[in-house]
């Protein structure tokens, strides 16, 4: 009971106060691959206490240690938390699943009618003929690298390579599965749950992913410009800003050549928060199997 | 690109928008299947009934209208290409809700709003300082006229 009771607790530490830490946590940055997988861990490792809460009472339960009489409150609490939590995660990827694919595949149909094709190596290329500064790619099988006349317009030829490749490495590296997944667990939460910052964390981690790819393309200050070049362009009425965007944007900037953590060098750092990923993945999968082992051991 | 039916399918549509947008002007009553079969469908060696049934799944999607003329439909674009383009995008910038259009696809930089600018340009001040003493003075990558004053 007391390995049911501490994965109720990892799930609930994992989903309310940790999410909330980490997003505070700015110069993790620094190193976005192991941040971003840090996140990823926290993530996995909450969604693994919660279901494994329930199954890892059965034990105890059918090995006739516990009396349900006993234990209830732990065990009615386990049930309900993997209960509702496999429920809430089926139906929310269920549902971002299709709401990202359909999206997806409306606008790529849209900029396929539109837009002018680039050939050979930039067969995926699209440009629209707007005077808006606008970059984005959409993600998928089918994926497209979307600009704008104003993009060409605005940024010189290694902006230009920054800004490309920029987007190459959100399809490259699938940054869209990363955001998904990210997504149908925030919305499986039940909304005071909810961590909003965390989610923002995760995107900017991926943009700022993106944005070392585009600086080992065509340098710091070059990927600096495209940035504050696409950031001042003119804007069709009614865009709406984001009202964070322009913390982000600086902080991406400021990112561009950041080398070190609170005094350690990087790759410190970032293989302690390898460590702790493993780590956190593996706590609840090693509180299972000890309760599973408590079959046989008590 | 391997010629996938998919494929085909989007040219066609686009090939069938070029079309009604290029001859809007001359023929703003519309253009009937027979005679957008005529421009861009013979030479392609398409059947009529092809052309008939894309453009009727082109109505359906919204991209063009039609309307009855005698036996035959007549085919209009249902927004210029200035529109639909314009629409695209606002629908990229805003319409979709917050997280969805954030995984949905990925932009290069979320909008930011004018008066805000001027700390980006501090940023990139800093970083390009940072990046001159880093090589001794030298501005590394720096194309001629990329510099930040014209953000």
């Amino acid at each position: 009971m007391v390995l049911v009771a501490a994965l109720v607790v990892l799930a609930v530490l994992l989903a309310w106060p940790v999410p909330r830490a980490l997003s505070r946590a700015t110069s993790l940055r620094r190193a976005p691959r192991a941040a971003l997988v840090l996140w990823q861990a926290t993530a996995v490792a909450a969604v693994l206490a919660a279901l494994l809460a329930a199954p890892a009472a059965l034990p105890a339960l059918l090995g006739r240690q516990v009396r349900v009489a006993d234990g209830w409150p732990t065990l009615a609490l386990a049930a309900v938390l993997s209960g509702v939590v496999a429920v809430r995660l089926l139906l929310s990827g269920d549902r971002v699943g299709r709401n990202l694919r359909a999206a997806r595949r409306r606008h790529r149909e849209l900029v396929d009618l539109l837009g002018v094709a680039g050939e050979g190596a930039d067969r995926h290329l699209r440009v629209l003929e707007h005077t808006t500064p606008t970059a984005y790619c959409v993600p998928g099988v089918r994926r497209r690298v979307v600009l704008t006349q104003g993009t060409l317009e605005r940024l010189g030829s290694e902006e230009l390579a920054a800004v490309v490749a920029h987007e190459r490495a959100h399809l490259g590296a699938r940054h869209d599965l990363v955001m998904e997944f990210f997504t149908v667990v925030h919305e499986a939460m039940p909304g005071f749950l909810r961590c909003d910052a965390a989610l923002r964390e995760v995107h900017l981690l991926i943009e700022v992913l993106a944005d070392r790819a585009a600086v080992r393309h065509a340098g710091a200050v070059n990927t600096g410009r495209a940035i504050v070049a696409m950031a001042g362009g003119p804007r069709p009425a009614g865009a709406m800003a984001m009202a964070d965007s322009t913390r982000v944007a600086a902080a991406r900037i400021g990112l561009l050549d950041a080398e070190r953590i609170a005094g350690l060098p990087t790759p410190v750092v970032a293989t302690m928060m390898y460590a702790g990923s493993a780590l956190l993945v593996v706590t609840p999968v090693a509180l299972y199997l000890a309760a599973i082992a408590g079959l046989t051991l008590v | 690109m391997p010629s996938t039916p998919r494929n085909r399918l989007g040219d066609l549509e686009r090939a069938v928008m070029d079309e009604l947008w290029s001859t809007t002007e001359a023929h703003p009553e519309g253009r009937t299947v027979r005679e957008v079969h005529d421009a861009i469908g013979v030479q392609r060696g398409l059947a009529y009934t092809t052309l008939m049934t894309v453009l009727d799944r082109m109505a359906k999607k919204d991209l063009v209208n039609r309307e009855r003329d005698g036996r035959a439909w007549r085919y209009t674009p249902a927004s210029t290409r200035a529109e639909l383009t314009s629409e695209s995008l606002h629908h990229t910038l805003g319409e979709l809700a917050g997280d969805t259009r954030r995984s949905a696809l990925l932009h290069f930089l979320d909008e930011s709003t004018p008066e805000e600018i001027d700390e980006l340009k501090a940023a990139l001040a800093e970083l390009e300082s940072r990046s001159a003493g880093a090589r001794g003075g030298a501005s590394p990558g720096a194309s001629p006229g990329a510099g930040s004053g014209r953000a």
